[in-house]
């Protein structure tokens, strides 16, 4: 069991944000958010990490309703990476990934070799070992969502959402990073605007549009033309990729 | 010594007896004790500075501070033996320095429990007494706030109060009294010149503007200003309670005064505070200029600081009651 | 580098660090007890001192005595508490609206207590049964909660929350305003302006007794934070993601540093810069994890405040300059060379 929600339902005013929404995550595996702009994605994601309350429905972990979990032990299991999250401090590298640890910590005190253990292993995951003592002012855009990949695998939590992690990245971070998250064997439901990439990585997706969910399922059940013509409004064709066998979509002027 | 002093003074009808040491005062609701004349006193604002110096203490005195304007020319000469601490607000450190074995204050922020300088205790817990001018203890209390509205006009006696209170503490009790007459002499004398007055001048005081297009500071209708107009067998076209309003000049033009009192002041803070300003202001302008007063130039310069209730007031009447009678106001 | 961290984070070095910029604090205040106008010899200041706790029995001249235990002591030892709060909550309001430019000031604080002050002094509210400091607290605390209606409990957010503070500051200042054109006379209107510039020349003991528990009890609540303050450093969601309960931590925050901040403000007046520079200060030297700023801005707003007001004291002769001016004085090119420093380093 792992994150699920039933019946979910955001407003913000008197619009509707996410609209019913009921899903499941399978265990290690990778789920894809996908939709256009404003399908409420970005607010799904939200509410399964907990840091809205939903109008109607629940958001289950392990069966259990978030609103009976304590904000704490929330954070020990489920990680959350943004799209892009700054800051003006001039903190370090290693100081940055060792926040993901505060979950696990008491107020005061109480840092333990297991949490130097934590962060040094999130360390290596992103390949940043060398970089701990390195600003984060000084870091590019992939440099920094890596240290934020860091940060949540620092909090050693089962389950990982990631709202358009890749956004902002060249090509090569872009592919870098879905790789990374999907040799880690952890629950993840990523936001993607890449449809190719979501048909590469992602083990399920689905699919929303003005905050319904309109497709769920394998990527080449989902992925058809129709819908990329309905929901994306591009017209493509898709087919088997002869590289990597997954569904791969031709976008066509 | 006291007794020497009383018999020498003896032709004056106001002598007083010489102190009996322990004195004891209660003054702004302290108890004060004094086993002696003070012989090293710091006196904390010019209006008490110049009290001491009227009674003639100059000798008696360790240092001063707090000038807002120049001291009384009759008193300079006197005034230059004295220490001067500070023009500004001094630090408690200087007036320690000086040793002294008594403090006077004019005003609370001086001396007094919210004060940045010093408190009662700091000279209490040194064996040193002090002394609070019984004219701002009085409003503290009855009319509200420690300089604000008055609710009932200012007189002299506060001042003769203190007067009295300092003379007896330094033992020269008659020298006090003396003073107390001059000034009374003055005052009758003043309302003497305006008996046979039918008419009621309206007089505005005007103390300074921080630019002519800004509102005035006005000497209120109770304070000093008040007292003064009070005095010339006038009244102060003010009719709020408020010490210092601040009015706009369309206000002014509204009230018609029949005087204005403008104000001359030492400190330099704003160009209108020479009274030369004041007068080409109050020409130029194009709605005041039409003010019966200023086109008949019943314009008067007063000592700026006799719109403060010390005894610079007797001193700004007189100024402004010669020049009410050269204008041929008086008859 | 990693084994040396360790071994630093495990064995004392925080503590040793603390230990000794106490003993530099410690040695500031001795400096602002021995250093004044009054020329008074080290060894009568050393007994004076000894004298009132009871370990000797020299005999002194009693206003040496007094000058040194019952004005400068008391005066000194205010200046550090007064500075350690004002750096302390600099810190945390530069950290909870994520603003390098936040001060203790930025809630409406001063600008409240300037109006409560104004109101006792001018207009004479309470009838002289009030003092202008409780006026002031009054006046502080109205404008923090006339700033929290505005940005909606800590709903708002960082950016609504500082304009929410920009709103209440113009509108008490404005009352100030009005209340001393309208009403005061011109002795009146400098009195407050001298109030508004900030003195520490009417303090005493009970004001330190005041203080100190204040301020302590502050920095206690907020190191219990620290680490929370750390996972603000992303925004709100980080927060919360990394289990921190946001919306608490930022009531509580904000309502420490407001009676902080208050009880400064309405006891010594309005003093600027501490609270800007020094958070700045401290996190070039010991960078920005809260569990070392906040115990490094307390020291260092302490022995920064105890020199500005030695210099104040003794910088004009036989008068004391508004702390406020040495602040600013000194903050403004302190501030340009962290400044400078900061960005080469990166």
């Amino acid at each position: 069991m792992t994150i699920a929600a039933e019946g979910l339902t955001w407003k913000v005013g008197r619009t509707v944000i996410v609209d019913n929404v009921s899903l499941r995550a399978e265990p290690g595996k990778m789920l894809g958010l996908l939709g256009p702009n404003g399908s409420g994605k970005s607010s799904l994601l939200r509410l399964l990490a907990g840091l809205r309350k939903a109008n109607a429905g629940q958001v289950t972990l392990d069966g259990k309703d978030l609103r009976h979990i304590k904000r704490s032990a929330m954070a020990r299991r489920v990680a959350l990476v943004e799209q892009q999250s700054s800051t003006e401090s001039n903190v370090r590298v290693r100081e940055v990934v060792e926040l993901g640890r505060i979950p696990h910590l008491p107020p005061l005190g109480g840092w333990t070799r297991a949490d130097d253990a934590a962060v040094d292993a999130a360390l290596e995951r992103v390949g940043m070992t060398e970089r701990g003592e390195q600003y984060w002012q000084s870091l590019s855009g992939g440099e920094r969502q890596r240290v934020h990949i860091a940060r949540a695998l620092a909090q050693t939590p089962s389950e990982l959402l990631l709202d358009e992690p890749t956004n902002h990245l060249d090509i090569q971070h872009q592919i870098e990073l879905l790789r990374l998250i999907s040799d880690v064997s952890l629950t993840s439901i990523i936001a993607l605007h890449d449809l190719n990439h979501a048909a590469m990585f992602c083990d399920h997706v689905l699919v929303m549009q003005k905050g319904r969910i309109v497709a769920h399922g394998a990527p080449e059940a989902v992925l058809t033309e129709t819908l990329l013509s309905e929901v994306f409004r591009v017209q493509a064709r898709v087919e088997p990729s002869p590289h990597h066998g997954k569904p791969h979509i031709h976008y066509l002027l | 010594m006291g007794i020497i002093i009383a018999s020498t003074l003896s032709a004056n009808p106001a002598s007083a007896a010489p102190t009996a040491y322990p004195l004891t005062l209660n003054n702004c609701g302290v108890d004060v004790t004094f086993e002696k004349a003070p012989e090293r006193a710091i006196a904390l604002g010019q209006n008490s500075a110049e009290i001491m110096l009227l009674l003639g203490l100059e000798n008696h005195m360790a240092g001063t501070a707090f000038w807002p304007s120049r001291v009384l020319p009759e008193l300079a000469k006197a005034n230059e033996q004295v220490k001067l601490l500070s023009v500004e607000s001094p630090s408690l450190e200087a007036i320690l320095t000086e040793r002294p074995d008594f403090v006077a204050a004019q005003l609370l922020n001086l001396l007094g429990p919210e004060s940045k300088i010093a408190k009662r205790e700091d000279f209490a817990n040194l064996g040193i007494p002090s002394y609070v001018s019984p004219g701002v203890c009085a409003t503290n209390h009855d009319s509200g706030d420690v300089h604000g509205a008055r609710t009932d006009l200012w007189n002299m006696d506060l001042l003769y109060q203190e007067i009295t209170e300092l003379s007896q503490i330094f033992d020269v009790a008659d020298r006090g009294q003396q003073v107390i007459a001059d000034f009374k002499a003055r005052e009758a004398a003043l309302r003497q010149r305006v008996s046979g007055e039918s008419q009621d001048l309206s007089i505005v005081f005007w103390f300074s503007s921080p630019s002519p297009a800004d509102d005035a500071y006005l000497g209120g209708k109770n304070g000093a200003s008040g007292f003064i107009a009070d005095l010339l067998g006038g009244h102060n076209v003010m009719q709020t309670d408020v010490e210092w309003p601040t009015v706009s000049w369309e206000g002014i033009i509204a009230t018609n005064p029949g005087v204005i009192v403008i104000a001359e002041l030492d400190r330099n803070r704003w160009e209108l505070d020479k009274p030369e300003a004041k007068i080409a202001f109050l020409k130029s302008d194009p709605a005041v200029s039409q003010l019966e007063a200023v086109k008949n130039g019943y314009i008067v310069t007063m000592d700026g600081q006799a719109m403060n209730p010390t005894i610079r007031t007797i001193y700004g009447a007189e100024q402004v009651a010669d020049q009410l009678e050269e204008l041929g106001l008086f008859k | 580098m990693t084994a040396l961290r360790q071994a630093v984070r495990e064995q004392a070095g925080p503590g040793l660090l603390l230990l000794l910029s106490t003993v530099l604090l410690l040695l500031a205040v001795g400096a602002g007890t021995g250093i004044g106008e009054m020329a008074i010899p080290i060894d009568t200041t050393f007994f004076a001192v000894t004298n009132r706790l009871g370990w000797s029995a020299v005999d002194l001249d009693p206003i040496h005595q007094s000058v040194i235990w019952d004005y400068r002591l008391s005066r000194s030892l205010v200046a550090a508490c007064c500075g350690a709060g004002l750096a302390l909550c600099g810190a945390i309001l530069q950290s909870l609206l994520r603003n390098a430019l936040a001060e203790p000031y930025v809630l409406g604080v001063s600008a409240g207590a300037s109006t409560g002050a104004v109101g006792i002094i001018v207009l004479g509210l309470g009838a002289g049964s009030i003092t202008i400091s409780a006026g002031a607290f009054v006046g502080a605390f109205a404008s923090f909660a006339f700033v929290a209606l505005l940005s909606n409990g800590a709903r708002g957010g960082a950016g609504k929350t500082i304009l929410a503070g920009v709103a209440a500051s113009q509108l008490f200042n404005a009352l100030t305003s009005y209340i001393v054109s309208t009403s005061a006379n011109a002795q009146q209107a400098r009195d407050v302006m001298f109030w508004l510039l900030g003195s520490f020349g009417g303090v005493r003991w009970s004001e330190f007794q005041l203080i100190l528990v204040v301020v302590i009890i502050g920095f206690c609540v907020c190191i219990y934070f620290a680490r929370a303050l750390d996972a603000f450093a992303f925004g709100d969601d980080a927060a919360a993601s990394l289990g921190i309960p946001v919306r608490t931590v930022r009531i509580v925050l904000f309502g420490v540093t407001a009676l902080m901040t208050a009880t400064i403000v309405s006891m010594v007046g309005s003093i600027g810069f501490v609270g800007l520079v020094v958070p700045h200060a401290a996190r070039f030297i010991v960078g920005p994890s809260h569990e070392r700023l906040l115990p490094t801005c307390v020291v260092g707003g302490g022995i920064f405040m105890v020199l500005a007001d030695i210099v104040s004291r003794v910088v004009l002769p036989q008068q004391v300059l508004p702390i406020g001016v040495v602040t600013a004085l000194v903050g403004v090119p302190f501030f340009s060379v962290i400044l400078y420093r900061t960005e080469r380093a990166r």
